[in-house]
């Protein structure tokens, strides 16, 4: 783990990290973790006993859900990677230090939003 | 006094809020065979909903999560999809259900074909859930559905032998005419219409869009525990009334203008008026609650956006998601399905879910990740393990007695 806040904390990967909520700094939800990238293991590769350990570089997103379900890997070019420097906090969800907007991961709710929900009448304004 | 006003309006707007098209159909569909024979269903049903809404709505003011991003989160991706599947397309059976009560009560205001409303219906439910502010939306709906106690009062005016409508709740057992299979049926149905789950994912991701907090939770424990139990009083009433009126005359109810018919026999035109608006109200009510509850299921589940406090274009799918759901309701229903027969498939379903939903509130209720020291009491989760065991029975029953009954026939 090299996330600085979480020292002195352990973090179990799969029970804290996987398939939860992912907000960005307005605590507007980005994603949910559907997989993480780790670095520094070789898949299927025995591990040497005084290797250093994997570290979590990326949250996966996108197709990585559908992979984990169903199995097989997309190609790394068809990933889409929320980078773990961005992650700021880790709770009951996953805190980003960023906005959403900026992340790809919120590529497909901003072309529903820019070219279905926002041209329907009112989709702009706050609820009355 | 805001408060006392806040508590009066927060329990209203939960008896009104308790019936939707399963409790009207299914009550008064078992109120003119069982006569008041089921009447213990409705109020266990009644306890397992107080104990489980109030409990999610904790996990939501406590952990600040909501129902089905839990659900993904304990039970991983690939259960968490499959419960996501039913639950979502049980929830897509009751919204159609709503969408064509909608269009049955206005049916009866005004002798337009049902046909004919249910587009108007959708076309109703997405304004609203387009446009109008959660709060809103609740205390509306819920403070009309309250004319509904005309059924209780309709009940009265029938001056009914009490003495036989008490022994016939009492009467252990099935009565002589019917199968046992049949009682049983209608047991899981009327279990099933109480417990709806989209009640739960609506309680709990209500509590986050109204940004509820730990002070919150003692008002909305009390709306939920005066306000349900009234609303089931309600449910009871509705059967009554169909006991009364429609089991001696061997009236089967197979449309709503049957289960308005003792009403209108006690209290004439002006008691009609107010059952349909009472029924207008709550299916129109339903018809929102399961809306938004298709869209927070899925959202909740892929970590999208989603909230009615958001303006729709910050929560873009989560808004597309319920617009399609619409018209898929209006789909079915146009192909000319019985409103009344999605109604009684619905609640049936609905009882075959209820596991998936409360089995995972129960487990994240006493989970210290989640809860602090806010976890379960001891006491709470004896009640809560008691009702898993009857929330299984129920849901591994369901399908068996519906093949074997065909439908309860």
């Amino acid at each position: 783990m090299n996330d600085r806040r979480a020292i002195g904390r352990a973090l179990d990967a799969h029970l804290h990290l996987l398939d939860r909520q992912v907000l960005d700094r307005d605590d507007v939800p980005v994603t949910t973790v559907d997989d993480l990238e780790l670095v520094g293991i070789e898949l299927g590769a025995a591990i040497d006993r005084d290797a250093a350990p994997p570290r979590v570089t990326a949250i996966l997103t996108g197709s990585d859900l559908a992979t984990r379900i169903f199995g097989g890997r997309p190609p790394p070019s068809r990933r889409v990677r929320i980078p773990w420097e961005l992650v700021a906090e880790i709770g009951t969800a996953i805190r980003l230090g960023v906005a959403g907007d900026t992340l790809d991961a919120t590529w497909a709710e901003r072309w529903v939003s820019d070219h279905i929900i926002g041209r329907i009448p009112g989709g702009r304004h706050d609820p009355e | 006094m805001k408060r006392l006003f806040s508590v009066a309006l927060g329990i209203l707007t939960a008896i009104g809020g308790f019936v939707d098209i399963g409790d009207l159909v299914t009550n008064a569909v078992v109120g003119s065979r069982f006569g008041l024979g089921l009447a213990w269903v409705v109020l266990v049903g009644v306890v397992g909903i107080c104990v489980f809404a109030q409990m999610s709505g904790r996990v939501a003011a406590v952990s600040g999560r909501a129902t089905f991003e839990i659900i993904r989160e304990r039970l991983g991706p690939r259960a968490g999809l499959a419960n996501l599947g039913a639950s979502f397309l049980i929830n897509l059976l009751t919204l159609t259900a709503e969408i064509g009560g909608v269009a049955l009560a206005l049916q009866l205001a005004t002798s337009v074909d049902p046909l004919l409303w249910m587009p108007v219906a959708a076309f109703g439910v997405w304004i609203a859930v387009w446009r109008a502010r959660f709060r809103l939306l609740e205390n509306v709906t819920g403070l009309l559905g309250l004319t509904l106690i005309v059924f209780a009062v309709a009940l009265f005016m029938l001056a009914p032998d009490w003495n036989a409508l008490a022994g016939q709740a009492l009467q252990r057992g099935t009565p002589q005419d019917e199968p046992v299979a049949t009682y049983w049926f209608f047991a899981v149905a009327l279990f099933g219409a109480a417990m709806t789950p989209y009640e739960v994912f609506f309680f709990s991701s209500g509590a986050i869009e109204e940004r509820w907090t730990e002070k919150d939770l003692a008002t909305s424990r009390l709306n939920v525990l005066v306000g349900f139990p009234l609303g089931g009083l309600l449910s009871i009433a509705i059967a009554g009334c169909a006991a009364v009126v429609l089991l001696p005359a061997s009236i089967d109810v197979t449309s709503l203008s049957q289960v308005v018919l003792p009403v209108a026999d006690a209290g004439g035109k002006v008691a009609l008026a107010f059952a349909i608006v009472g029924i207008l109200a709550a299916t129109f009510g339903a018809a929102l609650e399961t809306t938004l509850s298709s869209g927070y299921t899925l959202a909740q589940y892929f970590g999208w956006s989603w909230g009615k406090f958001r303006r729709p274009a910050k929560a873009a799918r989560f808004h597309l998601s319920m617009i399609i759901c619409l018209f898929v309701a209006v789909a079915i229903l146009a192909t000319g399905v019985d409103p009344i027969v999605v109604t009684e498939f619905s609640v049936v379903f609905s009882a075959v879910a209820l596991p998936l939903t409360y089995l995972p509130i129960l487990i994240i209720a006493n989970d210290r990740e989640y809860m602090g020291d806010r976890v379960n009491g001891r006491g709470m989760n004896a009640i809560g393990t008691v009702y898993l065991v009857i929330i299984l029975i129920a849901a591994i029953a369901a399908i068996p007695l519906l093949i074997i009954t065909g439908g309860g026939a």
